[in-house]
C-alpha cells in the first residue's frame, strides 16, 4: 500500500490551467494532503484545473468528497476541476458513485487540455480533406462534418444544417468540376464555439464557369433565388442556410467559401 | 455529356486535430468511404476498428501540444486499403515504448510478455491486416502504414 502522492504542475502549453499529478491510493489518510494542496491551488495557482488521475489506484469517498468542495469553490471563482486519465477500475466505482453526474472525465491531460482552450480560449480547430471527385464519396464527407459539429457541441439541427451546406457544395464540386483533368476536391473545415467555416475548392468545367460567374453574381444580389430557375438553387439553398457566402473563381480553380454561425 | 470512368484506386487525404473528439466521426468516415467503393461492411468495420487504434495511439501518445495534427492517407485499391497515419511524436517514454513493440515484431513469446498498455492495441491492428509498418525519423515524427487485403478477409472462414 503505498499513500499519496500529489504534484502541482503547470506548462508552458497551458499557463491558465494547473494540472494536479496524484498518484497511488487516495485513503482516508490522504483527505489533510489533499486539503492543503487543495488550500495551496486556490491562493497561488490558475482556477482552471486538471487532476490527473492516470497513476491513482484507489479513490476513497472521502477523497471524492474533497474533491467536490474543491470542485465547488473552484466553480465559485468561474474556475473548473476535470478528472483526467482515470482507469476503468477507477471509473466503474465512481460511476457508481454517481460522480460523474459532477465531474467531467478526460481520457487524458492533453484531451483536457484541449477541452479547456476549446471552451474558454475559444480557439478554432482545423480539417482539411482531399478526395477524388466522385459523388459517391460525397454522403461519408458530408456525415463527416456533421458528426464532428455534433462532437463539438453543436445541436442536431445545426449539423444539419452544416450537412447540407457541405452537401450542396461539394456536390456542385464534382458535378461541375472538370471531367479532364480529374483535380480532387479540397474541404476546409473550421470550427470554433461561434461558428464553422468551410471552404471546398475544385477545378471547374471551362464550358460551366461563366454561366456559374454569373449565377453567383445574382446570388450576391437578390436574397431570394427565382424558385421556377432550375439552375442556381444549390447555392440558393447554401446562401439561405449560411451566414456569409462567397465564390471566387482564379487560376487555382473555384473556390466556395461558406460561413455559418451556430444556433442562427 | 460523358461520365467519367470510376478509378480502381482512390486517394484520399484528411489532415485533423490531435484531439480525440475528431476519432469516432474519422472512423465513420473510412467505413463509409469503403462501403461506397463496394466493400463490404464486415471488411469496412474491422478497417474501422485499425484506424481507430493507430488514430487514438497518435493522439495518446504523438500529440502532446494542442496544435499538433494528425495526417491520414486513406489509399483505395480494388483489392486492398492502404492507410498512412502519421502524428508529430510524443513523448520519449512513449516513443521508446513504440520502437520496443516494432522491435519485436514477429517475436511471438515477447509479444506475449508484453503487458496490454505496452502493446498499444497494435496487436489488434496485425491481427486485422497483411502488413504494418512503422517508422519513427529523427524528429520522432511517427508514421504507421496499415495494408488490409479484400480476399483474405471475405474469403476468411465464419468462426464463432
Amino acid at each position: 500500500m503505498e499513500s499519496m502522492r500529489i504534484e502541482i504542475w503547470q506548462t508552458e502549453e497551458t499557463p491558465n490551467t494547473t494540472v494536479l499529478h496524484v498518484k497511488n491510493e487516495l485513503d482516508s489518510s490522504s483527505v489533510e494532503k489533499l486539503n492543503e494542496v487543495f488550500a495551496e491551488v486556490l491562493e497561488k495557482y490558475p482556477r482552471y484545473v486538471i487532476a490527473d488521475m492516470s497513476e491513482v489506484t484507489l479513490f476513497s469517498s472521502a477523497a471524492l468528497g474533497r474533491f467536490m468542495g474543491f470542485k465547488k469553490r473552484l466553480v465559485e471563482s468561474k474556475g473548473d476541476l476535470v478528472l483526467a486519465g482515470l482507469t476503468l477500475e477507477i471509473k466503474s466505482q465512481l460511476t457508481s458513485l454517481g460522480a460523474f453526474k459532477i465531474f467531467r472525465s478526460f481520457a487524458n491531460v492533453s484531451a483536457a487540455v484541449n477541452a479547456y482552450k476549446w471552451e474558454r480560449e475559444g480557439i478554432s480547430q482545423a480539417l482539411t480533406l482531399s478526395f477524388p471527385p466522385e459523388l459517391h464519396f460525397v454522403p461519408p464527407v458530408r456525415q463527416l462534418v456533421s458528426r464532428i459539429a455534433k462532437q463539438k457541441g453543436y445541436s442536431s439541427r445545426d449539423s444539419f444544417r452544416i450537412e447540407t451546406i457541405v452537401d450542396e457544395v461539394c456536390n456542385n464540386a464534382v458535378e461541375h468540376g472538370d471531367g479532364e483533368q480529374r483535380r480532387d476536391v479540397d474541404l476546409f473545415l473550421g470550427i470554433d464555439r461561434e461558428k464553422v467555416e468551410i471552404k471546398v475548392v475544385n477545378t471547374s468545367n471551362p464550358s460551366k464557369v461563366e454561366v456559374l460567374k454569373q449565377l453567383s453574381k445574382s446570388i450576391s444580389k437578390t436574397a431570394m433565388p427565382d424558385l421556377q430557375d432550375k439552375r442556381g438553387r444549390g447555392l440558393a439553398l447554401i446562401k439561405m442556410l449560411s451566414n456569409n457566402l462567397s465564390i471566387d473563381f482564379s487560376e487555382n480553380g473555384t473556390s466556395v467559401h461558406v460561413t455559418r454561425f451556430r444556433g442562427d | 455529356m460523358s461520365t467519367p470512368e470510376k478509378k480502381d484506386e482512390h486517394k484520399i487525404k484528411l489532415k485533423f486535430p490531435g484531439d480525440s473528439d475528431y476519432i469516432p466521426a474519422v472512423r465513420k468516415f473510412i467505413a463509409e468511404m469503403l462501403q461506397s467503393c463496394n466493400f463490404s461492411p464486415k471488411f469496412a468495420y474491422r478497417s474501422e476498428i485499425i484506424v481507430d487504434e493507430v488514430c487514438n495511439n497518435a493522439v495518446m501518445y504523438g500529440c502532446k501540444s494542442s496544435e499538433s495534427t494528425i495526417e491520414l492517407h486513406f489509399n483505395i485499391f480494388s483489392n486492398r486499403t492502404e492507410f498512412i497515419i502519421k502524428d508529430p511524436g510524443g513523448e520519449h517514454d512513449d516513443i521508446e515504448r513504440l520502437r520496443k513493440v516494432v522491435e519485436k515484431r514477429g517475436e511471438e513469446t515477447a509479444l506475449k510478455q508484453q503487458s496490454k498498455k505496452d502493446k498499444l492495441g497494435l496487436e489488434i491492428v496485425r491481427m486485422l491486416s497483411e502488413e504494418v509498418d512503422f517508422q519513427i525519423d529523427e524528429n520522432n515524427l511517427t508514421t504507421v502504414r496499415v495494408v488490409r487485403k479484400k480476399d483474405d478477409v471475405e474469403a476468411a472462414p465464419q468462426t464463432g
